[in-house]
């Protein structure tokens, strides 16, 4: 039931996730997409470490209802979304679009519809296309960086310079990747004046340590500790594991300085013997001494055919633009090419290979015994599974690069080699749609703050669909028994009310289309019974709330609630019931006996800016039909029940000032009366109604 | 002559907060709402818990402010869960700090509360643990059953979720309409009305 | 329409003079326990004791309010300066509803029920099962945390939010179990400092929290 998850590919943490949410009654909604949110979450993908976390901890019933859906398909998924425009809505414009849908019903199950099938608050609104734009089409763009911890905005210099994290105290435990915080170490109190007034700890004498209060670790394991509270990000990078200290790139260079001028000779010296081939260099020591040897051959070979040997511009000249590098390309490409005879003698001769430390020699160390005595002897001297000592690769993946600092060859294995994970810095980002380049969304620049100064949200401009299934008491009939609650009997037809919510303020005119069996193995019969039909504009935002103000502080409300609330579909709760109320019924209290079924072509309820109707289904029955096409046996969310819908929905907009663009979807009404131009918006969408029951 | 209305399972005060009479409240003194919050049954608060070291400006004249728990408006306390202020040893003395929620905080059932701040517009799942001193900014919501560890910040616009909790997902921008609690208010308290369509 | 300003909760709808809680009231089923508290334990009026056998408290434990002490496997003991939280349960049930009763030590002598060290923390909502379950010293047993059944957990541990020991399982000294039960041992040292700390919040607790042990007794 994990499988399928249709995503959106815009996050890594959210890919293949099996991230599931309750709907807590706040109607509050996360991506698990495709399957029922289950009451527990579970392990992001992207975790860095285990995240075993199964709904069985947490709950004893494995499986929770299943929560009805509604995705909405991107355009971006055409295969020419940018040339190919929606027709006029002209009368031969709409045949031809119904044609052109007939052609291609959208399949929710292709693997294509991944990608393109989004919540409807993930999708972003153009104003100028007047179209749908989804995370995955839209163009984003860095509005300013900051650390997720100390919540400070780091500039874009910074980034480059110094890396995408955070270079103040701000890190991650190396083991749970939990928050670490500074704290001082205190000297452990008499234990029999537990209770004795001490003022030594206020006093702070000794030094600072990081530690997890999520899983106790501590720097002190891997013997760290640090002179002041402030600025650990530099004084870590001082310190290796065990406390000893590190070279800064300085003191390096310094060194480097002495040595040569006691060995006598330059870098470029050959390897002396006397050197030690196993002294063990750290992998910035390395680093700077490949880099001067390369440097000084370079610069040697240079020297005798260009003028001035400077290192550094021989470095550069490593550069793909940089002519001798250029040459060097060629003539891997074109061979000992006779071409290039003459010049290959010119370049730099044969470069040698580094043969001492001194140079950036390091050799690698096969020899593994030491690794197993101190697994030998972590088992020993604490008694536990030695396994527990070394590092999980998770906890590897998590390490910043070139912080570990450890022994280049062979990968760091044990807890006691890992660093604390400075955070990684996060960004506030605007989007621009792919087509205009015109921005959809954009936040302030300040960290703290949550506003947007531009925010064109697709719930804003296209309504919203929820669905619920259809019972009415003494017209359906009853479930079978030992049916999970929720799950739809196959061959038998259910009814579904598809509630259309309008956010814009013009009434709206949808028309709904679908195939009449859904594509895909298990095909379900499909009757929209009501297939157009208006919506009400959405009214004063004020209104409402002064409305909602008077009713909550109304005693009678709920007698007002009861009986009927005046005219119809005027306030909040009124509502009207087309289908199931007789003339001369007043009000929406009807009585149970009066109850009917829904009418094909009419709408179910009305509100003041929503309107209900009703989808019937048949299901395939999933046992027989698996039987039958020997297709093997019901994969994983097969027995999810979705279909494909067209929407197309029609409004009339004030026309704006300036002249419409050419070839918009949208089109100027014949009879220009005050302004008004019709408008359009057509897409197709997926409603995932509910699970089909595995019975015969 | 007793012309009192039948109890209802609420108690609705002046400002509009709904509180459940099977809702355990300790230290009532020391618990702020601001208005239109919801407190379900079997719900626990420990005002109690109040700091014993005087914030550092409090000299600067007013009443003591005493607050536990400081909870804002249109928040929403699900059942069985319990907010309690967090505790830590400050200059060699052990003293609790104050518990501050924004506005449409939502806490899902069974949840333990102990954080220092929750912004605004947050949503907490069921079963979860907000370890000592976190903080929480606006437009987060923390998926069910995470343990956010203690002193762990969670920037506005995040998904968490995990033992411990990280960031695993952002907010879209069309989702922060759903972190409105005021629908929800509506529907709880001695004359719950039915949730709009 | 609601003011801006907070509000204070109402202490009592209809009470006449002014509460410091509501505490709806708990049915104290079954028998009144035999108890043993320390003169110096802080026992919250409204704490949970339910069951026959006797429940000791020592020197200088608090007990929250509605933290939950069920004798009803055996013998509950709290060792000094513990601290068991709101809605924590010593002695609970296990999940099929079965108070298991601690088998005899060596010495033929009943283990009780659940059995807790000195300096012992239970945090809010942990569970730990009745049958003879021991938590060592200075161990903290986190936040809607499950022991089982004459499960035996070592010294200074801590046993993070959520997470689980099985039934009879044995856990050694300074472990600490986290992320879902990954496990792994704390190097800090620090156990001499927390049980200080721990001395520290009691020392507050004693004087926010009121007791009233003649109620149990």
């Amino acid at each position: 039931m994990f499988g399928n998850n249709r995503l959106p590919a815009f996050h890594p943490g959210l890919t293949q996730s099996r991230i599931r949410d309750t709907t807590t009654g706040s109607g509050l909604w996360f991506p698990g997409l495709r399957s029922p949110p289950l009451p527990s979450e579970s392990d992001p993908a992207n975790d860095q470490l285990p995240l075993p976390i199964t709904p069985e901890d947490l709950y004893d019933t494995p499986m929770a209802p299943f929560n009805p859906y509604t995705y909405i398909r991107c355009p971006c998924s055409e295969l020419n979304p940018y040339t190919k425009r929606t027709p006029d809505v002209t009368a031969q414009g709409l045949s031809r679009a119904a044609q052109d849908d007939d052609d291609h019903t959208f399949d929710p199950r292709a693997a294509r519809s991944n990608y393109s099938l989004y919540p409807l608050e993930y999708l972003s609104f153009c104003e100028d296309c007047h179209q749908i734009r989804c995370p995955r089409c839209v163009a984003e763009e860095i509005v300013c960086y900051y650390c997720p911890n100390c919540l400070f905005e780091v500039p874009s210099s910074n980034i480059r310079s110094e890396g995408s994290r955070c270079t103040r105290s701000c890190f991650q435990c190396p083991i749970c990747i939990g928050p670490l915080a500074v704290n001082h170490v205190e000297t452990p109190p008499d234990p029999n004046q537990l209770l004795s007034p001490d003022h030594a700890s206020s006093s702070h004498s000794g030094s600072y340590v990081l530690s997890c209060s999520y899983c106790n670790w501590s720097s002190t394991e891997i013997g760290i500790k640090f002179d002041k509270p402030n600025s650990i990000h530099m004084q870590l990078a001082k310190l290796r594991n065990g406390g000893e200290t590190r070279l800064t790139a300085k003191e390096r260079k310094e060194r480097r300085k002495e040595q040569a001028s006691q060995g006598g000779g330059g870098g470029s010296s050959t390897g002396q013997g006397e050197e030690d081939l196993d002294t063990l260099l750290d992998m910035e020591t390395q680093f700077a001494n490949l880099k001067s040897f390369y440097q000084n051959q370079l610069s040697d070979a240079n020297g005798t055919g260009k003028v001035g040997g400077d290192p550094s511009a021989a470095l550069g000249n490593l550069g793909f633009d940089a002519p001798a590098s250029l040459s060097r390309i060629m003539s891997l490409y074109t061979g000992s090419s006779s071409l290039h005879d003459k010049k290959s003698k010119s370049r730099p001769g044969t470069m040698r290979e580094a043969l001492a430390p001194s140079e950036g020699l390091q050799l690698a160390s096969l020899d593994e015994s030491s690794a197993i005595t101190a697994l030998q002897d972590f088992e020993s001297t604490t008694g536990l599974d030695a396994y527990s000592s070394t590092a999980s690769t998770t906890q590897l993946q998590s390490q910043a690069p070139y912080l570990g600092a450890s022994p280049l060859h062979g990968l760091t294995r044990f807890t006691s080699s890992l660093r604390p994970i400075p955070y990684l810095l996060r960004t506030k980002r605007s989007k621009r749609c792919p087509q205009c380049r015109h921005i959809i969304s954009k936040p302030e620049s300040k960290v703290t703050t949550t506003r947007f100064r531009i925010r064109l949200i697709a719930g804003n401009y296209i309504p919203t669909i929820t669905i619920k299934q259809l019972i009415i008491p003494g017209l359906t009939p009853p479930p079978m028994p030992n049916l999970p609650p929720d799950t739809i009997e196959p061959l038998k037809p259910a009814q579904f009310v598809l509630t259309f919510k309008n956010p814009i303020f013009e009434s709206v005119r949808v028309t709904l289309a679908t195939p009449a069996t859904t594509p895909g193995r298990f095909p379900a019969k499909v009757t929209i019974l009501c297939p157009q039909f208006e919506i009400d504009s959405n009214t004063d935002v004020w209104e409402e709330a002064l409305k909602d103000n008077n009713a909550t502080s109304s005693s009678s409300q709920a007698q007002n609630l009861s009986s009927s609330t005046g005219p119809e579909g005027s306030g909040p709760g009124g509502r009207k019931r087309a289908g199931t109320l007789r003339p001369g019924t007043a009000g929406g209290a009807s009585l149970a006996g009066e109850e009917l079924g829904p009418e094909v072509g009419k709408v179910w309820e009305r509100g003041r800016n929503w309107t209900s109707i009703v989808i019937e289904v048949i299901p395939a029955s999933l046992v027989q039909t698996a039987k039958r096409d020997g297709r093997g046996p019901i994969k994983e969310d097969e027995d999810v029940l979705e279909i494909p819908m067209f929407v197309r929905i029609e409004w009339e907009a004030e026309a704006p000032e300036d002249e419409i663009m050419p070839g918009l979807s949208s089109t100027k009404g014949g009879n220009k009366d005050g302004g008004k131009e019709k408008r359009e918006l057509a897409y197709w969408c997926v409603l995932g109604l509910g699970r089909v029951a595995r019975t015969l | 002559m007793s012309r009192r209305p039948p109890r209802g399972e609420y108690i609705e005060t002046d400002t509009g907060n709904k509180v459940a009479r099977k809702a355990t409240l300790v230290g009532t003194q020391n618990i702020m709402l601001g208005g239109k919050t919801v407190i379900q049954p079997d719900v626990m608060i420990r005002g109690d818990l109040a700091r014993t070291i005087p914030p550092a400006q409090s000299a600067s004249g007013g009443p003591a402010n005493n607050t536990a728990v400081a909870i804002g408006r249109y928040c929403f306390l699900s059942r069985g869960c319990c907010l309690r202020p967090p505790g830590r040893m400050y200059k060699g003395v052990f003293t609790f700090m104050p518990l501050r929620l924004g506005d449409h905080v939502f806490v899902g059932p069974g949840t333990v509360v102990q954080a220092a701040q929750i912004g605004n517009h947050v949503h907490i799942g069921g079963k979860v643990v907000i370890g000592e001193f976190a903080i929480i900014k606006d437009y987060v919501k923390v998926l069910d059953g995470s343990v956010v560890p203690p002193n762990m910040v969670i920037p506005s616009f995040s998904i968490v979720a995990g033992q411990p909790a990280r960031i695993i997902g952002e907010i879209p921008e069309g989702g922060i309409e759903a972190f409105e609690l005021r629908d929800l208010y509506k529907t709880v308290g001695n004359n719950p009305q039915p949730t709009a369509p | 329409m609601s003011s801006a300003t907070p509000s204070p909760v109402p202490s009592s709808a209809h009470g006449h003079h002014k509460r410091h809680s509501i505490l709806p009231a708990v049915s104290q089923s079954g028998p009144k326990p035999p108890v043993q508290f320390s003169s110096s334990c802080t026992i919250a009026d409204s704490a949970l004791l339910t069951g026959p056998h006797t429940i000791i408290v020592s020197t200088e434990s608090v007990i929250h309010p509605r933290a939950r002490l069920e004798s009803l496997g055996g013998r509950v003991t709290v060792g000094r300066r513990c601290i068991v939280h709101e809605r924590a349960c010593l002695g609970a049930a296990d999940l099929q509803g079965r108070y298991h009763k601690g088998s005899p030590d060596k010495e033929g002598r009943s283990m009780g029920a659940v059995t807790l060290g000195d300096y012992v923390t239970v945090e809010v909502g942990a569970q730990v099962e009745s049958g003879g379950t021991v938590i060592g010293e200075g161990t903290t047993v986190g936040i809607g945390t499950r022991v089982g059944a004459g499960a035996v957990v070592g010294k200074h541990c801590t046993l993070t939010a959520n997470s689980t020991v099985a039934a009879g399982e044995v856990i050694p000294d300074y472990t600490v179990i986290y992320s879902n039960g990954l496990r792994r041992i704390d190097r800090r040292g620090v156990s001499e400092l927390k049980n200080k700390a721990q001395a520290r919040q009691i020392d507050v607790l004693r004087r926010m929290i009121p007791s009233n042990p003649g109620k149990f007794q």
